[in-house]
Protein backbone atom coordinates (compact mmCIF):
# COMPACT_ATOMS: atom_id res chain seq x y z
CA UNK A 1 0.00 0.00 0.00
CA UNK A 2 2.54 2.14 1.09
CA UNK A 3 3.91 1.96 -2.03
CA UNK A 4 1.43 2.07 -4.26
CA UNK A 5 1.12 5.89 -2.19
CA UNK A 6 4.56 6.93 -3.23
CA UNK A 7 4.22 5.39 -6.66
CA UNK A 8 1.46 8.26 -7.16
CA UNK A 9 3.14 10.97 -5.24
CA UNK A 10 6.20 10.63 -7.26
CA UNK A 11 3.78 10.73 -10.49
CA UNK A 12 1.91 13.18 -9.36
CA UNK A 13 4.48 15.59 -8.52
CA UNK A 14 6.38 15.39 -11.97
CA UNK A 15 2.64 15.73 -13.76
CA UNK A 16 1.82 19.25 -11.97
CA UNK A 17 3.76 21.41 -14.04
CA UNK A 18 2.42 19.37 -16.89
CA UNK A 19 -0.81 19.53 -16.25
CA UNK A 20 -0.27 23.30 -15.63
CA UNK A 21 1.00 24.38 -18.35
CA UNK A 22 -1.44 23.03 -20.84
CA UNK A 23 -2.85 25.88 -22.18
CA UNK A 24 -0.88 29.43 -23.05
CA UNK A 25 1.20 31.84 -20.83
CA UNK A 26 -2.13 32.70 -18.50
CA UNK A 27 -1.84 29.10 -17.26
CA UNK A 28 0.80 27.80 -15.35
CA UNK A 29 1.53 30.95 -13.38
CA UNK A 30 2.57 31.03 -9.43
CA UNK A 31 0.31 32.42 -7.38
CA UNK A 32 1.82 36.14 -7.18
CA UNK A 33 2.17 35.97 -10.37
CA UNK A 34 -1.33 35.22 -11.31
CA UNK A 35 -2.66 37.92 -8.93
CA UNK A 36 -0.26 40.27 -10.87
CA UNK A 37 -2.09 39.67 -13.95
CA UNK A 38 -5.72 39.31 -12.86
CA UNK A 39 -5.15 42.72 -11.08
CA UNK A 40 -4.04 43.92 -14.57
CA UNK A 41 -6.24 42.09 -16.64
CA UNK A 42 -9.71 43.10 -14.13
CA UNK A 43 -9.09 46.63 -14.35
CA UNK A 44 -7.23 47.56 -18.15
CA UNK A 45 -8.72 47.73 -20.98
CA UNK A 46 -7.64 46.79 -24.39
CA UNK A 47 -6.98 49.43 -26.21
CA UNK A 48 -9.18 48.07 -29.42
CA UNK A 49 -11.50 45.38 -30.59
CA UNK A 50 -13.61 45.04 -27.68
CA UNK A 51 -14.79 47.96 -24.61
CA UNK A 52 -14.92 46.55 -21.95
CA UNK A 53 -11.56 45.17 -19.39
CA UNK A 54 -9.84 42.51 -20.42
CA UNK A 55 -11.71 39.71 -18.13
CA UNK A 56 -15.28 41.19 -19.54
CA UNK A 57 -13.76 41.03 -23.49
CA UNK A 58 -12.53 37.54 -22.68
CA UNK A 59 -16.51 36.61 -21.85
CA UNK A 60 -17.33 37.21 -24.54
CA UNK A 61 -17.80 34.19 -28.10
CA UNK A 62 -15.80 34.61 -29.92
CA UNK A 63 -12.54 36.38 -28.36
CA UNK A 64 -11.40 38.79 -30.47
CA UNK A 65 -7.95 38.00 -31.44
CA UNK A 66 -5.93 40.78 -30.25
CA UNK A 67 -7.75 40.77 -26.67
CA UNK A 68 -6.22 37.33 -26.19
CA UNK A 69 -3.25 38.37 -27.59
CA UNK A 70 -2.86 41.30 -25.01
CA UNK A 71 -4.32 38.99 -22.72
CA UNK A 72 -1.40 36.39 -23.36
CA UNK A 73 1.52 39.15 -23.33
CA UNK A 74 0.11 40.61 -19.79
CA UNK A 75 0.32 36.89 -18.51
CA UNK A 76 3.53 37.00 -19.90
CA UNK A 77 5.01 39.80 -17.98
CA UNK A 78 3.50 38.62 -15.07
CA UNK A 79 5.32 35.76 -15.63
CA UNK A 80 8.51 37.71 -16.37
CA UNK A 81 8.04 39.07 -12.49
CA UNK A 82 6.90 42.30 -13.82
CA UNK A 83 4.49 43.99 -10.95
CA UNK A 84 0.50 45.77 -12.02
CA UNK A 85 1.79 49.28 -12.58
CA UNK A 86 4.85 48.07 -14.46
CA UNK A 87 2.59 46.21 -17.15
CA UNK A 88 -0.11 48.96 -16.87
CA UNK A 89 2.64 51.40 -17.96
CA UNK A 90 3.85 48.98 -20.89
CA UNK A 91 0.36 48.79 -22.16
CA UNK A 92 -0.50 52.04 -22.47
CA UNK A 93 2.86 52.53 -24.28
CA UNK A 94 2.00 49.96 -26.49
CA UNK A 95 -1.39 51.80 -26.79
CA UNK A 96 -0.01 54.76 -28.04
CA UNK A 97 2.06 53.10 -30.30
CA UNK A 98 -0.22 50.54 -32.12
CA UNK A 99 -3.76 52.82 -32.22
CA UNK A 100 -4.07 54.30 -35.83
CA UNK A 101 -3.88 56.40 -37.41
CA UNK A 102 -0.50 57.63 -35.26
CA UNK A 103 1.75 59.99 -36.58
CA UNK A 104 4.29 58.99 -38.74
CA UNK A 105 7.59 60.38 -39.71
CA UNK A 106 9.52 60.67 -42.78
CA UNK A 107 12.37 58.53 -43.46
CA UNK A 108 14.45 58.38 -46.50
CA UNK A 109 14.76 54.29 -47.10
CA UNK A 110 16.37 54.59 -50.40
CA UNK A 111 19.47 53.51 -49.12
CA UNK A 112 18.35 51.64 -45.92
CA UNK A 113 19.09 47.71 -46.25
CA UNK A 114 16.60 45.70 -45.76
CA UNK A 115 16.22 42.28 -44.02
CA UNK A 116 12.96 39.96 -44.49
CA UNK A 117 10.36 40.01 -46.86
CA UNK A 118 10.59 43.16 -49.30
CA UNK A 119 6.81 43.23 -50.01
CA UNK A 120 5.87 42.92 -46.44
CA UNK A 121 2.99 45.63 -45.53
CA UNK A 122 4.69 46.05 -42.28
CA UNK A 123 7.92 47.76 -42.28
CA UNK A 124 10.04 47.94 -38.55
CA UNK A 125 13.08 50.59 -38.98
CA UNK A 126 15.41 51.22 -36.38
CA UNK A 127 17.91 53.48 -35.83
CA UNK A 128 20.69 52.40 -34.36
CA UNK A 129 24.32 53.24 -33.80
CA UNK A 130 26.64 50.19 -34.89
CA UNK A 131 28.22 50.51 -31.24
CA UNK A 132 25.74 50.27 -29.15
CA UNK A 133 25.49 47.30 -26.66
CA UNK A 134 21.70 47.36 -26.30
CA UNK A 135 21.25 47.22 -30.18
CA UNK A 136 23.86 44.37 -30.56
CA UNK A 137 21.29 42.40 -28.65
CA UNK A 138 18.29 43.49 -29.92
CA UNK A 139 18.77 43.88 -33.79
CA UNK A 140 20.18 40.69 -34.64
CA UNK A 141 17.50 38.91 -32.94
CA UNK A 142 14.74 40.82 -35.00
CA UNK A 143 17.04 40.28 -37.80
CA UNK A 144 16.01 36.60 -37.21
CA UNK A 145 13.09 36.94 -36.21
CA UNK A 146 12.43 38.55 -40.10
CA UNK A 147 14.43 36.33 -41.83
CA UNK A 148 13.62 32.93 -40.32
CA UNK A 149 11.31 33.06 -37.55
CA UNK A 150 8.55 33.82 -36.46
CA UNK A 151 7.96 37.19 -38.62
CA UNK A 152 9.47 35.41 -41.75
CA UNK A 153 7.36 36.34 -44.75
CA UNK A 154 5.92 38.91 -42.83
CA UNK A 155 7.55 42.21 -42.09
CA UNK A 156 9.93 44.06 -43.85
CA UNK A 157 13.17 45.25 -41.23
CA UNK A 158 15.48 48.08 -42.18
CA UNK A 159 17.78 50.15 -40.02
CA UNK A 160 19.02 54.05 -40.37
CA UNK A 161 22.34 55.38 -38.72
CA UNK A 162 22.25 57.00 -35.48
CA UNK A 163 25.74 57.00 -34.15
CA UNK A 164 25.51 58.23 -30.71
CA UNK A 165 28.59 60.31 -29.67
CA UNK A 166 29.47 58.50 -26.14
CA UNK A 167 30.36 55.64 -27.64
CA UNK A 168 33.91 54.70 -28.55
CA UNK A 169 34.98 54.91 -31.97
CA UNK A 170 31.20 55.40 -33.39
CA UNK A 171 32.01 57.69 -35.98
CA UNK A 172 33.98 54.93 -37.51
CA UNK A 173 32.26 52.05 -36.84
CA UNK A 174 28.91 54.05 -37.91
CA UNK A 175 31.10 55.06 -41.05
CA UNK A 176 32.32 51.64 -41.37
CA UNK A 177 28.52 50.27 -41.83
CA UNK A 178 27.53 53.00 -44.18
CA UNK A 179 30.64 51.66 -46.48
CA UNK A 180 29.54 48.10 -46.52
CA UNK A 181 25.76 49.83 -47.28
CA UNK A 182 27.19 51.49 -50.67
CA UNK A 183 28.70 48.69 -51.46
CA UNK A 184 25.77 46.62 -50.84
CA UNK A 185 26.56 44.57 -47.96
CA UNK A 186 25.18 46.55 -45.29
CA UNK A 187 23.21 43.88 -43.00
CA UNK A 188 26.11 41.22 -43.36
CA UNK A 189 28.33 44.07 -42.07
CA UNK A 190 26.08 45.60 -39.31
CA UNK A 191 25.79 41.67 -38.33
CA UNK A 192 29.50 41.26 -37.92
CA UNK A 193 29.89 44.24 -36.57
CA UNK A 194 27.62 43.44 -33.86
CA UNK A 195 29.00 39.80 -32.88
CA UNK A 196 32.40 41.61 -32.99
CA UNK A 197 31.34 44.22 -30.65
CA UNK A 198 33.49 43.48 -27.53
CA UNK A 199 36.48 43.07 -29.62
CA UNK A 200 36.48 46.29 -31.50
CA UNK A 201 39.35 48.32 -32.74
CA UNK A 202 39.41 50.51 -35.61
CA UNK A 203 41.99 47.96 -37.33
CA UNK A 204 39.62 45.04 -36.95
CA UNK A 205 36.93 46.81 -39.78
CA UNK A 206 38.80 46.25 -43.03
CA UNK A 207 38.78 42.59 -41.47
CA UNK A 208 35.03 42.12 -41.11
CA UNK A 209 34.30 43.57 -44.70
CA UNK A 210 36.69 41.12 -45.92
CA UNK A 211 34.79 38.11 -43.43
CA UNK A 212 31.67 39.55 -45.27
CA UNK A 213 32.76 39.06 -48.56
CA UNK A 214 34.16 42.98 -49.56
CA UNK A 215 37.15 43.66 -51.44
CA UNK A 216 39.32 45.26 -48.99
CA UNK A 217 40.48 47.93 -51.14
CA UNK A 218 36.49 48.93 -52.00
CA UNK A 219 35.97 49.09 -48.59
CA UNK A 220 38.90 51.45 -47.99
CA UNK A 221 38.07 53.81 -50.53
CA UNK A 222 33.99 53.69 -49.64
CA UNK A 223 35.58 54.16 -46.01
CA UNK A 224 37.35 57.34 -46.84
CA UNK A 225 34.89 59.05 -49.59
CA UNK A 226 33.13 61.55 -48.10
CA UNK A 227 29.92 60.93 -49.68
CA UNK A 228 30.13 58.17 -47.21
CA UNK A 229 30.22 60.06 -43.74
CA UNK A 230 27.69 62.64 -45.86
CA UNK A 231 25.39 59.41 -45.67
CA UNK A 232 25.97 59.15 -42.01
CA UNK A 233 25.17 62.62 -41.29
CA UNK A 234 22.10 62.62 -43.14
CA UNK A 235 21.03 59.60 -40.98
CA UNK A 236 21.34 61.01 -38.22
CA UNK A 237 20.18 64.32 -39.02
CA UNK A 238 16.62 62.73 -40.38
CA UNK A 239 16.86 60.70 -37.03
CA UNK A 240 16.67 63.93 -35.07
CA UNK A 241 13.80 65.30 -36.71
CA UNK A 242 12.01 62.62 -36.31
CA UNK A 243 12.73 62.78 -31.90
CA UNK A 244 15.43 60.28 -32.03
CA UNK A 245 17.62 60.32 -28.73
CA UNK A 246 18.68 56.85 -28.31
CA UNK A 247 19.42 53.82 -30.00
CA UNK A 248 17.65 51.64 -30.95
CA UNK A 249 14.66 53.53 -32.05
CA UNK A 250 12.04 51.83 -33.66
CA UNK A 251 9.24 52.81 -35.66
CA UNK A 252 6.65 50.21 -37.59
CA UNK A 253 5.54 51.68 -40.28
CA UNK A 254 6.42 54.71 -39.54
CA UNK A 255 5.11 54.97 -36.34
CA UNK A 256 7.38 55.36 -32.93
CA UNK A 257 7.42 52.23 -30.66
CA UNK A 258 7.02 53.61 -27.68
CA UNK A 259 6.70 50.42 -25.98
CA UNK A 260 9.22 47.95 -23.85
CA UNK A 261 12.34 47.09 -26.40
CA UNK A 262 12.23 43.84 -25.44
CA UNK A 263 12.37 41.39 -28.49
CA UNK A 264 9.09 39.15 -27.50
CA UNK A 265 7.28 42.37 -26.77
CA UNK A 266 8.62 43.74 -30.10
CA UNK A 267 7.49 40.28 -32.23
CA UNK A 268 4.32 40.13 -30.57
CA UNK A 269 3.87 44.10 -31.69
CA UNK A 270 4.62 43.67 -35.00
CA UNK A 271 2.23 40.23 -34.91
CA UNK A 272 -0.13 42.56 -34.21
CA UNK A 273 0.45 44.94 -37.04
CA UNK A 274 0.27 42.18 -39.19
CA UNK A 275 -3.40 40.65 -38.20
CA UNK A 276 -4.58 44.35 -38.44
CA UNK A 277 -3.49 44.80 -42.02
CA UNK A 278 -4.18 41.87 -43.33
CA UNK B 1 13.54 0.00 19.87
CA UNK B 2 14.73 -2.26 16.92
CA UNK B 3 10.76 -1.80 15.28
CA UNK B 4 11.24 2.17 15.20
CA UNK B 5 14.90 2.17 14.19
CA UNK B 6 13.81 -0.26 11.09
CA UNK B 7 10.88 2.10 10.27
CA UNK B 8 13.23 5.31 10.30
CA UNK B 9 15.10 3.99 7.77
CA UNK B 10 12.64 2.79 5.49
CA UNK B 11 10.33 6.19 5.87
CA UNK B 12 14.66 7.54 4.91
CA UNK B 13 14.67 5.12 2.18
CA UNK B 14 11.25 6.57 0.82
CA UNK B 15 12.15 10.05 0.45
CA UNK B 16 15.16 9.28 -1.05
CA UNK B 17 13.84 7.09 -3.33
CA UNK B 18 10.76 9.77 -3.46
CA UNK B 19 13.47 13.04 -4.40
CA UNK B 20 15.53 11.09 -6.89
CA UNK B 21 12.55 10.19 -8.78
CA UNK B 22 10.53 13.68 -8.62
CA UNK B 23 14.07 14.94 -9.89
CA UNK B 24 14.37 12.65 -12.54
CA UNK B 25 10.81 13.69 -14.10
CA UNK B 26 11.16 17.10 -13.98
CA UNK B 27 14.35 17.05 -15.28
CA UNK B 28 13.11 14.90 -18.16
CA UNK B 29 9.91 17.56 -18.50
CA UNK B 30 12.45 20.70 -18.42
CA UNK B 31 14.35 18.70 -21.40
CA UNK B 32 11.56 18.34 -23.51
CA UNK B 33 9.74 22.26 -22.91
CA UNK B 34 10.61 24.20 -25.33
CA UNK B 35 11.09 26.80 -23.22
CA UNK B 36 13.30 24.55 -21.35
CA UNK B 37 15.02 26.06 -17.70
CA UNK B 38 18.78 26.07 -18.83
CA UNK B 39 20.47 24.18 -16.14
CA UNK B 40 23.68 26.29 -16.22
CA UNK B 41 24.05 29.85 -17.18
CA UNK B 42 25.20 29.97 -21.20
CA UNK B 43 26.04 33.86 -20.47
CA UNK B 44 26.87 36.01 -17.74
CA UNK B 45 24.09 38.21 -16.43
CA UNK B 46 24.66 41.73 -18.26
CA UNK B 47 22.20 44.54 -17.40
CA UNK B 48 21.68 46.63 -21.51
CA UNK B 49 19.74 49.61 -21.41
CA UNK B 50 19.15 51.92 -24.70
CA UNK B 51 21.78 53.96 -25.55
CA UNK B 52 20.91 57.93 -25.25
CA UNK B 53 23.02 60.64 -26.71
CA UNK B 54 23.87 62.75 -24.04
CA UNK B 55 21.68 66.01 -24.61
CA UNK B 56 20.55 68.34 -22.28
CA UNK B 57 17.31 70.24 -22.07
CA UNK B 58 17.69 73.76 -23.42
CA UNK B 59 15.12 76.42 -23.71
CA UNK B 60 14.67 78.56 -27.11
CA UNK B 61 15.07 82.81 -27.15
CA UNK B 62 13.49 84.85 -29.51
CA UNK B 63 15.91 86.73 -31.48
CA UNK B 64 15.02 90.00 -29.70
CA UNK B 65 15.23 88.42 -26.54
CA UNK B 66 17.56 90.84 -24.67
CA UNK B 67 19.57 87.75 -23.66
CA UNK B 68 20.93 87.36 -26.69
CA UNK B 69 22.78 90.67 -27.18
CA UNK B 70 23.55 91.31 -22.78
CA UNK B 71 26.91 91.40 -23.02
CA UNK B 72 27.23 89.10 -20.00
CA UNK B 73 26.37 86.32 -21.97
CA UNK B 74 29.12 84.27 -23.84
CA UNK B 75 27.41 83.71 -27.38
CA UNK B 76 28.77 80.93 -29.83
CA UNK B 77 28.28 80.24 -33.50
CA UNK B 78 27.76 76.58 -33.76
CA UNK B 79 27.94 77.32 -37.70
CA UNK B 80 30.74 76.23 -39.84
CA UNK B 81 34.43 77.97 -38.87
CA UNK B 82 32.99 79.56 -42.99
CA UNK B 83 29.76 80.97 -42.03
CA UNK B 84 31.12 82.31 -38.82
CA UNK B 85 34.00 84.18 -40.58
CA UNK B 86 30.83 85.73 -43.96
CA UNK B 87 29.09 86.72 -40.40
CA UNK B 88 28.47 86.57 -36.98
CA UNK B 89 27.35 88.76 -34.09
CA UNK B 90 29.90 90.60 -32.68
CA UNK B 91 31.50 88.92 -30.13
CA UNK B 92 30.74 85.43 -30.77
CA UNK B 93 33.00 82.26 -30.52
CA UNK B 94 33.17 80.08 -33.01
CA UNK B 95 32.26 76.41 -31.93
CA UNK B 96 31.39 74.32 -35.05
CA UNK B 97 29.01 71.62 -34.42
CA UNK B 98 29.21 68.17 -35.84
CA UNK B 99 26.81 66.22 -35.67
CA UNK B 100 28.86 62.40 -35.51
CA UNK B 101 31.86 64.24 -33.11
CA UNK B 102 31.54 65.54 -29.77
CA UNK B 103 32.57 68.99 -28.99
CA UNK B 104 36.35 68.69 -27.72
CA UNK B 105 36.91 68.44 -23.67
CA UNK B 106 38.89 71.36 -23.83
CA UNK B 107 36.25 73.47 -25.43
CA UNK B 108 34.05 72.52 -23.42
CA UNK B 109 35.94 73.39 -20.15
CA UNK B 110 36.43 77.11 -21.81
CA UNK B 111 32.91 77.18 -22.19
CA UNK B 112 31.86 76.25 -18.32
CA UNK B 113 34.89 78.58 -17.12
CA UNK B 114 33.58 80.90 -19.40
CA UNK B 115 32.32 83.22 -15.89
CA UNK B 116 28.99 84.50 -18.34
CA UNK B 117 25.91 84.77 -16.67
CA UNK B 118 24.58 82.48 -19.49
CA UNK B 119 25.37 80.46 -22.96
CA UNK B 120 23.57 81.96 -26.00
CA UNK B 121 24.04 79.60 -28.87
CA UNK B 122 22.84 80.29 -32.22
CA UNK B 123 23.56 77.95 -35.54
CA UNK B 124 22.44 77.25 -38.85
CA UNK B 125 18.17 77.29 -37.90
CA UNK B 126 18.14 74.59 -39.99
CA UNK B 127 15.90 71.60 -38.99
CA UNK B 128 17.59 70.06 -37.19
CA UNK B 129 19.27 73.17 -36.02
CA UNK B 130 22.75 73.45 -34.88
CA UNK B 131 22.40 75.99 -32.74
CA UNK B 132 19.78 73.60 -30.30
CA UNK B 133 22.17 70.35 -30.91
CA UNK B 134 24.82 72.56 -29.58
CA UNK B 135 23.21 73.89 -27.04
CA UNK B 136 21.60 70.83 -26.14
CA UNK B 137 24.89 68.64 -26.10
CA UNK B 138 26.67 71.34 -23.84
CA UNK B 139 23.43 71.49 -21.60
CA UNK B 140 24.55 67.71 -21.68
CA UNK B 141 28.02 67.72 -20.76
CA UNK B 142 27.42 69.64 -17.72
CA UNK B 143 27.50 73.46 -18.97
CA UNK B 144 24.77 75.64 -17.12
CA UNK B 145 22.49 78.06 -18.22
CA UNK B 146 23.06 77.13 -22.14
CA UNK B 147 20.01 78.68 -24.26
CA UNK B 148 19.79 78.63 -28.11
CA UNK B 149 18.34 81.23 -30.20
CA UNK B 150 15.22 79.90 -32.75
CA UNK B 151 15.65 80.71 -35.90
CA UNK B 152 19.45 80.69 -36.02
CA UNK B 153 21.78 83.46 -37.75
CA UNK B 154 19.44 83.53 -40.33
CA UNK B 155 16.57 85.08 -38.12
CA UNK B 156 19.34 86.89 -36.47
CA UNK B 157 20.20 88.42 -39.85
CA UNK B 158 16.71 89.40 -40.97
CA UNK B 159 15.32 90.29 -37.99
CA UNK B 160 17.45 93.61 -38.29
CA UNK B 161 18.63 93.34 -34.61
CA UNK B 162 21.88 92.22 -35.11
CA UNK B 163 25.39 93.39 -33.82
CA UNK B 164 27.91 94.34 -36.35
CA UNK B 165 30.09 91.37 -37.78
CA UNK B 166 33.10 91.43 -35.46
CA UNK B 167 36.34 89.59 -36.05
CA UNK B 168 36.62 86.18 -36.06
CA UNK B 169 37.34 84.74 -32.85
CA UNK B 170 38.03 81.68 -31.78
CA UNK B 171 37.20 79.85 -28.63
CA UNK B 172 39.04 80.85 -25.95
Amino acid sequence: MRRIVLVLSVLATGFVPLLARADGPCEGLSASQRAVADQVLASQHPYDACDGTFVECLKARPVAPLVRRLADWVCRKAAAGQDAAAITRSLEKRALSMLRPGKTVTMDLSAAPVAGCTEARVTVTAYLCARCPYCARLVPALHREVTSGRLAGRVALRFRLFPIKSHEHSTEANVAVAAAMSLGKGWEYLLRAYRGIDAFSTSVLSDWAADVGLDRGAFQAAQDSPATREAVVASKKEGLRNGVESTPTIFINGRRWLGDLDLDTLVDALEEEVEALR
Amino acid sequence: MGRTSTNAWRVGRDALIATVACSVIGLAFNAIRSDGIPLVASEAYDLFVPCPEPLGEVEGLAVTDPWVQDDRSLRIDARSPEEFAAWHLSGARNVPFDYLEGVPDEVVRQVAASGAVRVVVYGDGGNPDSGRELARELAGRGVRHVFFVQGGAPALRSSGREVPTGGAEEPR
